[in-house]
């Protein structure tokens, strides 16, 4: 880091606050009024049946997804339109997608190094620096000069989760981070996935991993249709969840 | 004329060599200044910026629907018109054949390189530029870093084989009284009555150049699909 950062006023306040929040597709209903508080260091898992809004939600929290209504908070930075706004919370907010989405033109080292430099504008070997230790850390540093095809699925995840805490977020999204993975590289990435949660990280996650809810989760959040149908602590929502449609999703996902 | 003399060659080679670098240096420019506007216009048509991507896509149209000669004609005769007229006293303003054949050239590819790497824009995966936006990249940095660099690695084979047959394009620079390699061998094959001699010969340079660019490219294909990483 270039320096540290002055006390931060809104320090107190959530990472992230959504309000109201609606979004359309055209006529169909993405979002309809979704409210959801993140708490500094809150672990919230999104689950619930394909077309529910969950993505949608996620991608709306860093602007990848513009929202037609409501209000989005991300530390203290009310998302708007302008270009200046929606940066400075992309640079808090941290990015895992189900495919991947590393550069394939660049080797690994690479992949982590570029926003730093261009974004934070770092020298290059602070660059380098930081992300051989967050390649370290994800434990895949002995591969940095491999290009991503020479990779497998898990390992491929694990440099886009380093490529993203290079940029040192504050929050990071998964965006259902397992599901385009082999069964057998499933672990690894929930692996870090934990030691993310542990080493204090807010987490915002999109997965139907339930082993992975119950064990880090502070928050199950439940959407259907569009909405929040149900929230609550990991344990009493995989219990005895509240509502019929959570259990009957909870049902599904068992077998 | 009996029997081949392929001596006449050997004379005559100073000559030829300079019509191919006229060939050759022709290429080059006009590759350069193709493929620098053909990616502006390209990514004109890309970001769908009204007005000028309509222009441009019109440009492009035209370019492509009629002969490179009559280009060729055209800016010969059109350019230093246009020219005497800005300059206000009306009388014509040569530019001379070497400057005329290296502007239509290059405005002409670029009408074809745009199209190539506006396929190719197309063709990169959208969480690509999602990508991009996580990590609040900007724009200029997506595409400089990110976009662009994919879009050349896929089309460069396409690319190649384009600039090839830029190469051979070259040899139409006669109707401007300029001397390629075609040119050279023509005008000595003409002088000496060794036709069948002199355009062998620059058959011959054609051919080793534009099959060792071919091989070129092949290599290209292969090296992009082990370790150029597609998925």
């Amino acid at each position: 880091m270039q320096q540290e950062r002055a006390v931060n006023p809104y320090d107190r306040f959530p990472m992230v606050i959504v309000e109201h929040l609606i979004k359309r597709f055209g006529s169909f209903n993405a979002l309809s009024d979704v409210n959801l508080t993140v708490a500094r260091g809150e672990k919230i898992v999104l689950c619930g049946p394909s077309g529910s809004g969950k993505s949608t939600l996620i991608r709306c929290i860093n602007h990848i997804e513009k929202h037609d209504y409501g209000r989005i908070v991300v530390d203290g930075v009310e998302l708007t339109d302008r270009i200046r706004d929606i940066n400075s919370v992309r640079c808090e907010v941290g990015m895992v997608f189900q495919s991947f989405n590393l550069f394939p033109h660049l080797s690994v080292v690479e992949n982590c190094m570029l926003a730093p430099l261009k974004v934070r504008g770092l020298p290059q070997s602070e660059a380098l620096d930081r992300a051989m230790a967050l390649l370290r850390k994800v434990r895949i540093h002995d591969q940095a000069k491999k290009y991503p095809a020479q990779l497998s699925g898990g390992q491929q995840q694990r440099v886009a989760i380093a490529r993203a805490l290079c940029m040192q977020p504050k929050i990071m999204l998964f965006d259902e981070p397992t599901s385009a993975l082999d069964p057998e590289m499933v672990k690894e990435v929930l692996e870090t996935m934990v030691e993310l949660a542990n080493d204090g990280m807010t987490m915002v996650c999109v997965t139907h991993e339930m082993g992975f809810a119950r064990e880090v989760a502070d928050r199950v959040v439940f959407m259907d249709c569009g909405s929040i149908v149900e929230e609550g602590d990991p344990s009493t929502f995989f219990r005895a969840p509240n509502t019929e449609r959570a259990r009957v999703f909870l049902n599904q996902i068992v077998h | 004329m009996n029997s081949l003399d392929f001596s006449i060659v050997a004379q005559a080679w100073p000559y030829l060599w300079s019509g191919l670098l006229l060939s050759l240096s022709l290429t080059v420019a006009a590759f350069l200044i193709g493929m620098l506007l053909g990616t502006l216009f390209a990514l004109v048509q890309h970001f769908e910026l009204r007005i000028l991507s309509q222009v441009v896509r019109s440009y492009v149209a035209l370019m492509r629907s009629i002969p490179l000669i009559l280009v060729l004609f055209w800016f010969f005769f059109l350019v230093p018109i246009v020219l005497g007229h800005l300059s206000g006293n009306g009388r014509p303003i040569p530019t001379g054949a070497t400057y005329t054949a290296l502007i239509t050239f290059g405005l002409f590819e670029a009408a074809y390189y745009s199209e190539i790497i506006r396929v190719g824009l197309r063709a990169v995966n959208k969480g690509q530029f999602e990508a991009c936006q996580a990590l609040a990249l900007s724009t200029f940095d997506t595409y400089h870093h990110v976009v662009l660099p994919q879009v050349f690695r896929v089309a460069s084979p396409i690319i190649l084989s384009q600039t090839i047959i830029l190469f051979q394009d070259t040899s139409l620079v006669y109707v401007l009284s300029l001397t390629d390699l075609l040119g050279a061998a023509s005008k000595l094959a003409q002088l000496n009555g060794r036709l069948v001699e002199m355009y062998l010969a620059a058959a011959a340079v054609y051919l080793i150049l534009s099959s060792v660019a071919s091989q070129f490219v092949a290599s290209l294909r292969k090296r992009y699909a082990v370790a150029g990483t597609y998925r």
